[in-house]
C-alpha cells in the first residue's frame, strides 16, 4: 500500500514545490531580506520531494524506498531542465545510503535525522549541479553555493522534522489499518524506530 | 531489534520494518538467503540510466506529456492560490507606497497627455512614411498566445518557468516569450500541454540587444543574482543610466525591438575591450503570472553557416 501511496503524495509534493513553496519562500526571503541584505537575491528551494523520499526510506524497506525514489525522481524531472531519470538516480543513492544507515541504528535521534538531511541535500545539490554541467549548462559555482546551495540546506534542515513526522504518521496509520498478522511485530518496530 | 527486523532476513520478521507489505518481492535478489542490496541498487540505477538515455533521445516525450498532464493541472491550481495570496499581502503592504505612486502617476499622466498630442502628430507622419517605404514593423505582425505560469524549475539553479501551453496550442522550441513589460525568455522544451521557458535571467541565457537611444549593440547575459548584464558594447558607445535596452534581432533568436530592461549602472575600464552595464528588467520574475508567447516568430538557425 505504501508504494502506491507514493504517487498521490509525491504528485502533491511536486505540485506544491513548483507553485506555492517558491512563492512562500520568496515572500519570506523578501521580508528577511529587508532586515539582512545578505538574504536578498537568494533562491534556495525547499526539497520537499527529496525529504519525503528520505524520510520514507529511513522508516521503510529498501524496495519500497526505491519505488518512492523512482516516482519522486521522475516527477521532479518533469519540472526541471534535467532529463527524466536523472534525479531518480540521485534519490536511489540517497535511499540506499539512508536505509542502510537507519538499519544500523537503534533509534532515530533528531541529530541523526538532521545529519542525514544535511548529507542528502549536499549530495543532491552537488549531483544536480554536475548533471547540469554535463548537459552543457554552466553556472558560477561560488554564486550557486551562496545563493542556492546554502539556503536550500537551511530550508531542508528546518523542514526535515515536520516531513519526517508526517511520514511517520502515515506509516503508523498504514500499519494500524494493515491486517493484524504481525501485531506483535509492529509494536516491536515502533519501539525501534520512534 | 530494528536492525534485525529491517535487514531483509529470510524469516517472517523481515516484513515488519516498514509495514506488512514490505520487501518480499525481492526474493530473486537474495544472496545466500540475504538480499543483495547492492545488486538491487545497481538494477535501479540501470533503470534510471535507461530512462535518461530514452529521455535524451526524445522517446519519452509522449509519455512525459501524459504523466505531466495531471501534475500541470494541480500545479496551475496551486499557483493561482498562491498568486491570489501574494497579491492580497502585497496590496496590504504597499498601501502607503501606492498612495505616493498614484500622486506621482497623476503628475506623469498630465505630462504624458501633452506628449501624446505631439506623438499623435508624429505618428501620422510616420504612417505616411511607412506606407511610402513599404516598411512594416516586425512586432506589428506578430501573433501572440497568452499563457499562465504554472511552475518554476525544481533545481533552483536553473531559472526556468513552466507555462500551461504546449504543442497542442502551437508552441514550439525557440519561440520568444514576453509580457507587456518586456522580454521574459524563450521556449526550450515543449510537451503537449506545457512548456519550459528559459528566463533571460538564467546564466546560460544570452540575448542580442541594443541600446534604444544610441543604437549600440551588445549582449544581455543573465546572472545568478537575477540582475542582467549588458556586455560586448563598444568602448566608444555611450551608455547612460536609465537607457532602455531592446532586442536587436541579431542572431535570429528573438524579434527586434522588444524591451529587455533599463540600464542601472555602467562599468568601463580602459584595459578592457568592451564596456559593461547592469540592466534591470522591468519584470518581476518572482511573481510572474501571465506571459505572451510569440507564436509567429520562427528562430533562424545560423549554425548552417558554420558548416
Amino acid at each position: 500500500m505504501g508504494r502506491y501511496l507514493s504517487l498521490p503524495i509525491l504528485i502533491l509534493a511536486t505540485a506544491l514545490s513548483a507553485s506555492i513553496l517558491p512563492q512562500l519562500l520568496s515572500f519570506g526571503v523578501g521580508l528577511l531580506g529587508n532586515v539582512t541584505p545578505i538574504l536578498s537575491h537568494t533562491r534556495g528551494q525547499f526539497s520537499l520531494v527529496m525529504l519525503l523520499v528520505l524520510a520514507w526510506s529511513i522508516r521503510s524497506d529498501l524496495a519500497s524506498g526505491f519505488v518512492w525514489a523512482l516516482v519522486g525522481g521522475i516527477l521532479l524531472d518533469l519540472y526541471s531542465a534535467l532529463p527524466i531519470g536523472t534525479s531518480a538516480a540521485a534519490l536511489m543513492i540517497i535511499v540506499y545510503a539512508a536505509n542502510g544507515a537507519a538499519q544500523q541504528l537503534y533509534r532515530m535521534r533528531i541529530v541523526t535525522l538532521l545529519a542525514m538531511a544535511l548529507l542528502a541535500t549536499v549530495f543532491f545539490q552537488a549531483y544536480t549541479f554536475v548533471a547540469l554541467l554535463l548537459l552543457g549548462l554552466s553556472y558560477d559555482i561560488v554564486l550557486v553555493i551562496r545563493l542556492v546551495f546554502l539556503p536550500t540546506v537551511l530550508y531542508n534542515l528546518l523542514g526535515v522534522l515536520p516531513v519526517y513526522a508526517f511520514v511517520r504518521l502515515i506509516q503508523r496509520r498504514l500499519r494500524a489499518s494493515a491486517p493484524s498478522a504481525s501485531g506483535s511485530l509492529s509494536l516491536e518496530a515502533e519501539v525501534g524506530t520512534s | 531489534m530494528r536492525r534485525l527486523g529491517s535487514s531483509f532476513g529470510s524469516s517472517a520478521t523481515t516484513c515488519y520494518a516498514g509495514y506488512s507489505t514490505c520487501g518480499c518481492e525481492d526474493a530473486d535478489l537474495r544472496l545466500n538467503g540475504r538480499p543483495n542490496r547492492f545488486a538491487l541498487l545497481m538494477m535501479m540505477l540501470g533503470l534510471c540510466g535507461l530512462l535518461v538515455v530514452l529521455a535524451i533521445a526524445g522517446v519519452l516525450s509522449p509519455v512525459e506529456a501524459v504523466v505531466a498532464a495531471p501534475l500541470n493541472g494541480l500545479s496551475g491550481a496551486f499557483n493561482s492560490l498562491s498568486v491570489a495570496f501574494n497579491n492580497a499581502v502585497d496590496e496590504l503592504n504597499n498601501l502607503g507606497q501606492l498612495r505616493e505612486r498614484i500622486a506621482e502617476l497623476e503628475e506623469q499622466l498630465a505630462r504624458g497627455q501633452i506628449e501624446l498630442l505631439q506623438l499623435r502628430e508624429a505618428a501620422s507622419d510616420y504612417d505616411r512614411l511607412v506606407s511610402l517605404l513599404s516598411y512594416t514593423s516586425t512586432l506589428e505582425n506578430q501573433e501572440f498566445l497568452t499563457a499562465d505560469v504554472i511552475g518554476v524549475d525544481q533545481t533552483g539553479i536553473v531559472r526556468n518557468i513552466i507555462i500551461n501551453r504546449g504543442t497542442r496550442d502551437g508552441v514550439a522550441v525557440g519561440m520568444p516569450v514576453t509580457t507587456d513589460l518586456g522580454l521574459v525568455g524563450r521556449i526550450i522544451d515543449v510537451s503537449a500541454n506545457a512548456s519550459q521557458v528559459q528566463l533571460i535571467t538564467d546564466e546560460n541565457s544570452a540575448v542580442s540587444s541594443r541600446l534604444q537611444e544610441t543604437r549600440a549593440d551588445g549582449s544581455i547575459i543573465g546572472q545568478a543574482s537575477g540582475v542582467l548584464r549588458l556586455t560586448f558594447v563598444d568602448l566608444d558607445a555611450e551608455i547612460r543610466q536609465g537607457d532602455l535596452v531592446i532586442t536587436s534581432g541579431l542572431g535570429g533568436n528573438f524579434p527586434p525591438d522588444i524591451v529587455v530592461g533599463q540600464v542601472t549602472s555602467v562599468r568601463q575600464f580602459e584595459f578592457e575591450l568592451f564596456q559593461e552595464a547592469q540592466v534591470r528588467s522591468l519584470i518581476d520574475f518572482q511573481t510572474l503570472e501571465l506571459v505572451l508567447v510569440i507564436t509567429s516568430f520562427q528562430p533562424i538557425d545560423l549554425t548552417v553557416f558554420d558548416q
